[in-house]
């Protein structure tokens, strides 16, 4: 067992970073102090997480390259025990969490460099830094926990953090409200996570994540126990998941992973969460917190692999998601929503690969996503920046003339997202589709059929991108022209609000003058908390005639470079045998091979024979654990290793297909918004498939009036109060005291109580001397 | 030195009655009605120091298992004794009594305008009440004690209280009043009870268990039901549980500050104090049998609290209606009758008592600026009280269960008890519907936050509110310590009650044929060869 206390610090010093800003920053206002202390923080972490996951600086090998997978460790302090139950705060990297971590400190210092020009002249300078190092701070002891529980507590964190940060533009009423909701469609998901927390604990006896010895204690983990009792996959059957085993388990964290993740029927808090300001966005809701439920999914892959009912939700789940949110995202004019559904769309593919058995093929996706994702948001975010904040892509149009870096790295964005090769994206894209055609857990013709939503998700992409890109850079200038009168009710009604809250509608009752009084006010207060933010530099008015849009400064530009950089090129990491073969290179897949002994071998044997699968199971469970896996893994890796011409076959006609599919989406979109870039889309797209307003009728409204009508009028003051009540006015008009009672005086009834008191101590006393007497 | 550690517990019970009698002595000779508030702070801050040499204690426990035990004859003619001792069930909750107490003195600093030498010797008196409560290990005692904290907390309300003030006095004295006579009559029947089997009728609490342990004292399957439902009756209504649970709402509402905080923080868990140490272990057969009630009871609380909750248009009243859901949660833990739910359970009454505590101070700041606690009357205080909002959001954290925060450890614990309960048939199920607690409380907590502090100043009163005074800011900031300590680092509490609560898990769950089954199904898959120091 490797120990290095260095870990603690990966996730400590964003801590520090926030509470400085937060105590110290909040004092100074000053922009390049809240700025390089955050920035340094988020430094801190990246380069140990670096020194660590490849060995540099350490005595002992890195991370990613430790053999069978062992992780790291560091035990904090024991948090939780109680009986039997134990919970550290202990962390621990393996291949898994170093890959996590690695990409989300890097990404993650990018985008805090990126902010550092974005939010550039906001009043919450120092308390937007503190709130986005408390996220990294949570998202790396989500990622780093060495059990579920403390990865709860980064999960939950990662929750809060969003909601401050989605309400930061405390002022804006959509802010704050898709703030709440985005934590309470979290804490629906929450609820599976702990539900499974505990029946993994009460099957397993254990919530760690790794064999360990902790104050001398032997801690085995869920994963190991799993693998020495459970003998071969549960049954595939829709009973499976009531009936308290793995699969249970799997599809109570798969529930959290949905809300997280923003899955169906979780999701529709995503796009709202684009209130917020857009480096988050690009952190939080794109590059990191939102794959933290395909982390799960993948750490858990023991589980899962032996719940094939499980996978099968996934998977479908995962497809679902991706082709419904393609399909919104195709009709979107806001270019953060655009990107918002194409986020949920993405995550859906991940998914899909966690479902069909392909847990290497989503964490590379979450990679190769985080780099370009987190590209079009801060590229989206660095229009929105040159554009004085008007985020409607219908007041776009040309913008290549006045932003080419930003057009030229999101340039590269687009060919990755849509597929188009060497471009990182296509790699994983292309590996998920293949792997989910080859599927050997799903049942026919099912992967087939999934395999062609995902073709068809594929195609919808590199429509609905090219649409966004050819609406901001390419076509007229429309910077001057007024907004298409509101299409539909739904637009109207967000147009109304926001002009109430940007204070600038005719019939607003208090105009800006208000809001620069209270922001006075509270310069004169204190500096700690929430404070004003001057809503006119977050929102667009009416722009001047002269207006052009800018190049953003270099602070913004260089994150935007970096990140093209790696969205071109990061794909390489896991090139498939079948294509780097093409070019005569034989084992490319750096990638897979890395993370390979983090997955579970299981016998992919449908339940029906589970006499052979225990069969073969039986020596690993009989042997030393240690050897049972290695000899398992041995032979799996031979079995790998042999690609067999015809498997490579198709998996190249595949790639090609999926090529091919992705060059025909670039080229429709490019022929219909080149020509429209207005074009009106289909009106049930544009509002989303009316999934918010199914929502609120049929869930949240019903409630609401369930508890206010019947629950509290009803029942409290109805029922029983109207008995209390009526027991009191009954006992009262029986003593005759009903008129001491209406009077009210508070004497009276000292008077009452006293003589009450009277009579019962009278009454022991009295029974007190019987018994004597 | 040696006086003081001897008689701890008596000091810590009587100081408050010197202290209130101090303040009568004050007023007839000084007339300064200015200085009441400074000589009660003394008091109790006094207390609240003395009552730390309960946790720094190391001495072992005495012969039955508690601390600090005195046991002196009072009344030898009905053979009622003055006996009072500490264990881990409250001990935590005598500190948290007494740790409250001066929080509580601080936040009425401008509040009480009227008949202030009366309120602050309520005050004094209801901390004394407290305290016997918790101490007392005589049946008779107990319920002194417990009556005796009634009536404070009946004038505090209708006195001190609001509009509706008299209307909540009333209905919160029946309504527990009326609960503790039928544990009176339950009291003196197991007097009998003992008097007719062995000889002596006793009130001890000690003895009594003694006896009932022994054999030398049985009851008949229903005389045990009676006796635990008499019992289970007075405590449920104080704790309270749905649906008994009306009175809370209008006493929390109508209070005032000083009087919800303490409502919230330490008279609900008289309660549950009450049902661990006395239903629990007098009548264990009794409490096994009857556990499904009170489970789907809590469930239903907690659904139903939190779904009421939602739904005030009354701060304060949602915070009520708050503690009505979180109050289940403890009742869940215990009555799950294991050792993690009932450890659960209690840290939880300490969580409540903290979080619910602050959430009722910080609107009571609110209420003395603007007096009002409509929802719909503020709007947008982020921007004017930016301290404040911070402060509100952080405990409403807190309440929600956000991990690592204190509400988490308790809510967590309470749940996974329940799961792996064997007391009732579905554990699991009552679980999960437990669990929505958790979604609802995000739901009417942000809601209201987001109402009250997000967007902009709507309402031209609030634009010139002033933020937290310092005296505020340092009567909460203890709180807010706690509050991430608690979450933190709970060992130093759950270490401090194991013991206790494996005893009352042990007398749960010990069958009639003498031997003991864990109420516990993990198995034991994982080899836990270390405890850690008890201390």
């Amino acid at each position: 067992m490797t120990e290095n206390n260095l870990l603690s610090l990966i996730i400590f010093a964003p801590l520090v970073g926030a509470v400085i800003n937060w105590l110290i920053g909040g004092r100074l206002k000053n922009e390049l102090f809240s700025g390089v202390v955050a920035c340094a923080a988020v430094g801190v972490s990246c380069v140990v997480a670096f020194m660590i996951a490849f060995g540099i600086g350490t005595p002992h090998i890195g991370a990613l390259s430790a053999p069978e997978g062992k992780p790291v460790l560091d035990h904090i302090w024991t948090w939780i025990q109680v009986g039997s139950f134990r919970a550290d705060f202990g962390l621990g990297m393996d291949r898994l969490s170093g890959i996590y971590v690695c990409f989300i400190t890097f990404v993650g210092l990018l985008i805090h460099v990126f902010a550092t020009g974005y939010m550039h002249g906001d009043k919450g300078f120092y308390r937007f830094f503190a709130y986005l190092n408390l996220f990294m701070f949570s998202m790396l002891t989500l990622i780093l926990a060495d059990n579920y529980l403390l990865m709860f507590v980064g999960w939950e964190g990662v929750g809060l953090c969003s909601y401050l940060l989605i309400g930061y533009y405390i002022k804006r009423d959509e802010a704050r409200k898709a703030a709440k909701k985005a934590f309470v469609m979290n804490r629906i998901g929450d609820w599976g996570v702990l539900m499974a927390i505990f029946l993994m604990y009460s099957m397993t006896g254990s919530i760690s994540f790794f064999d360990k010895t902790v104050d001398g204690a032997q801690v085995q983990s869920v994963f190991t126990w799993v693998s020495q009792n459970v003998m071969a996959p549960e049954s595939f059957a829709g009973a499976a998941i009531f009936a308290g085993g793995l699969t249970s388990i799997a599809v109570l964290l798969f529930v959290g992973a949905t809300g997280k993740s923003a899955q169906i029927p979780l999701f529709t808090w995503l796009p709202d969460a684009m209130a917020g300001p857009t480096p988050v966005s690009a952190l939080i809701h794109a590059a990191t917190m939102v794959t933290a439920g395909v982390y799960l999914v993948v750490r858990s892959n023991a589980i899962f692999q032996n719940a094939p009912t499980a996978m099968f939700i996934v998977a479908i789940i995962g497809a679902a998601t991706a082709i419904f949110a393609a399909t919104i995202g195709l009709a979107q004019n806001d270019i953060k929503k655009v990107l918002a559904y194409s986020t949920v769309s993405q995550l859906g593919y991940m998914f899909l690969a966690c479902g069909v058995g392909a847990f290497t093929a989503a964490i590379f996706h979450v990679m190769t996503h985080a780099f370009f994702k987190a590209l079009l948001f801060l590229g989206s975010g660095s229009v929105i920046h040159g554009m004085h904040h008007e985020q409607d892509m219908r007041r776009m149009g040309n913008l290549k003339k006045y932003m080419p870096i930003t057009f030229a790295t999101m340039l590269t964005g687009w060919l990755a997202i849509s597929g188009i090769p060497i471009f990182a994206g296509f790699f994983s894209k292309d590996e998920i589709l293949y792997k989910t055609f080859a599927s050997p857990n799903i049942p026919e013709p099912w992967n087939y059929v999934l395999w062609i939503v995902g073709l068809v998700t594929a195609v919808l992409t590199a429509v609905y991108m090219t649409r966004m890109m050819v609406m901001t850079f390419w076509g007229e200038e429309r910077f001057h022209e007024e907004l298409p009168v509101a299409e539909h009710p739904h637009d109207a009604a967000r147009a109304e609000e926001n002009a109430y809250a940007f204070g600038d509608a005719s019939d607003a009752v208090e105009p800006h003058g208000d809001a620069h009084a209270a922001a006075h006010h509270y310069d004169d207060g204190h500096g700690a908390a929430h404070d004003e933010h001057d809503d006119e530099d977050e929102h667009h008015h009416a722009l001047a005639h002269d207006f052009k849009p800018h190049e953003s400064p270099w602070v913004m530009t260089v994150p935007l470079i970096v990140l093209a950089i790696l969205s071109t090129f990061g794909g390489l990491m896991g090139v498939p045998y079948a294509l780097s073969s093409l070019v005569g290179i034989k084992d490319a897949n750096v990638f897979e091979h890395t993370l390979e002994p983090i997955i579970a071998k299981v016998s992919h044997k449908e339940a029906g024979h589970s006499t052979a699968a225990t069969g073969e199971h039986a020596p690993a469970a009989t042997n030393a654990a240690g050897a049972g896996h290695a000899a398992s893994a041995a032979a799996t890796e031979a079995a790998h290793d042999a690609h067999s011409p015809e498997e490579v076959r198709n998996e190249r006609l595949l790639a090609g297909l999926s090529v091919l599919l992705a060059a025909l989406g670039i080229g429709t979109g490019w022929m219909i918004f080149q020509k429209s870039p207005l074009k009106r889309m289909p009106k049930i797209l544009a509002e989303k498939w009316r999934v918010d307003e199914l929502y609120n009728g049929y869930i949240v409204d019903p409630i609401t009036n369930l508890s206010r009508n019947a629950l509290w009028k009803g029942i409290d003051i109805g029922v029983i109060d109207g008995i209390v009540n009526g027991v009191g006015h009954f006992v009262a008009a029986l003593g005759g005291v009903a008129r001491g009672i209406q009077v009210g005086f508070v004497r009276s009834y000292a008077a009452f109580i006293l003589f009450g008191a009277l009579i019962v101590i009278g009454y022991f006393i009295y029974y007190g001397f019987r018994l004597i007497g | 030195m040696d006086f003081i550690a001897e008689n701890l517990l008596t000091i810590l019970i009587l100081l408050p009655v010197i202290g209130a009698v101090s303040i009568i002595g004050h007023q007839m000779f000084w007339k300064q009605e200015s200085h009441l508030k400074w000589v009660t702070l003394f008091w109790t801050a006094v207390n609240f120091l003395l009552s730390l040499f309960l946790i720094l204690d190391k001495s072992a426990a005495s012969a039955n298992g508690f601390f600090f035990e005195k046991n002196v004859p009072w009344i030898q003619a009905i053979n009622t004794n003055y006996h009072i001792g500490v264990d881990g069930l409250s001990l935590w909750l005598v500190v948290l009594t007494t740790f409250i107490m001066p929080i509580a003195v601080l936040s009425t600093w401008h509040a009480v305008e009227k008949r202030s030498n009366a309120f602050y010797v309520f005050l004094l008196l209801l901390e004394s009440a407290m305290i016997g409560v918790f101490c007392s290990l005589d049946l008779l005692v107990f319920y002194l004690f417990f009556e005796a904290s009634l009536v404070p907390m009946f004038f505090l309300i209708g006195i001190w209280g609001g509009e509706n003030r008299i209307y909540a006095a009333v209905k919160f004295f029946i309504y527990t009043a009326l609960g503790s006579l039928l544990m009176l009559v339950a009291i003196i029947g197991l007097y009998y009870i003992h008097a007719d089997q062995t000889g002596t009728g006793t009130f001890d609490f000690v003895t009594l268990l003694n006896s009932l342990k022994t054999g030398t004292m049985v009851f008949s399957h229903q005389t045990g039901l009676l006796l635990f439902l008499a019992f289970a009756l007075a405590f449920s209504i104080k704790v309270p549980l749905f649906p008994f649970h009306t009175w809370l709402p209008d006493a929390h509402t109508e209070a005032p500050t000083a009087g919800s905080v303490i409502l919230a923080a330490v008279l609900l868990k008289m309660g549950t104090y009450g049902l661990m140490r006395f239903n629990f272990t007098l009548f264990p057969e009794a409490s096994r049998e009857l556990a499904w009630i009170f489970i789907i009871l809590s469930i239903i609380g907690i659904i139903y609290g939190a779904l009421v909750a939602m739904v005030q248009p009354d701060i304060k009243r949602l915070v009520a209606y708050s503690s009505v859901a979180h109050m289940g949660f403890v009742m869940l833990g215990m009555f799950s009758f294991t050792e993690m739910g009932m450890q659960g359970a209690l840290y939880q009454m300490l969580n409540h008592g903290i979080s619910t505590g602050a959430l009722f101070l910080l609107v009571g700041f609110i209420y003395e600026r603007r007096h009002t606690r409509a929802i719909t009357e503020y709007g947008g205080l982020a921007s004017v009280m930016p301290i404040y909002a911070t402060i509100f959001v952080f405990t409403t954290m807190s309440s929600i269960g956000l991990p690592f925060l204190n509400g988490f450890v308790g809510e967590f614990l309470t749940m996974i008890g329940m799961w792996n309960s064997t007391a009732v048939s579905y554990p699991r199920l009552a679980t999960m519907f437990a669990g929505t607690g958790v979604i609802f409380a995000a739901v009417y907590l942000l809601w209201m936050v987001q109402r009250v502090f997000f967007g902009k100043v709507t309402n031209p009163k609030n634009k010139t509110l002033k933020d937290l005074s310092w005296r505020e800011i340092g009567l909460i900031a203890p709180l807010l310590f706690l509050m991430v300590y608690m979450g933190v680092y709970p060992a130093p509490f759950l270490d401090r009650s194991r013991e206790s609560i494996v005893a009352i898990e042990e007398r749960l769950t010990k069958q009639a044929g003498g031997t003991i089954e864990h109420a516990e199904s993990v198995p034991k898959a994982v080899i836990q060869t270390a405890k850690p120091a008890a201390h």
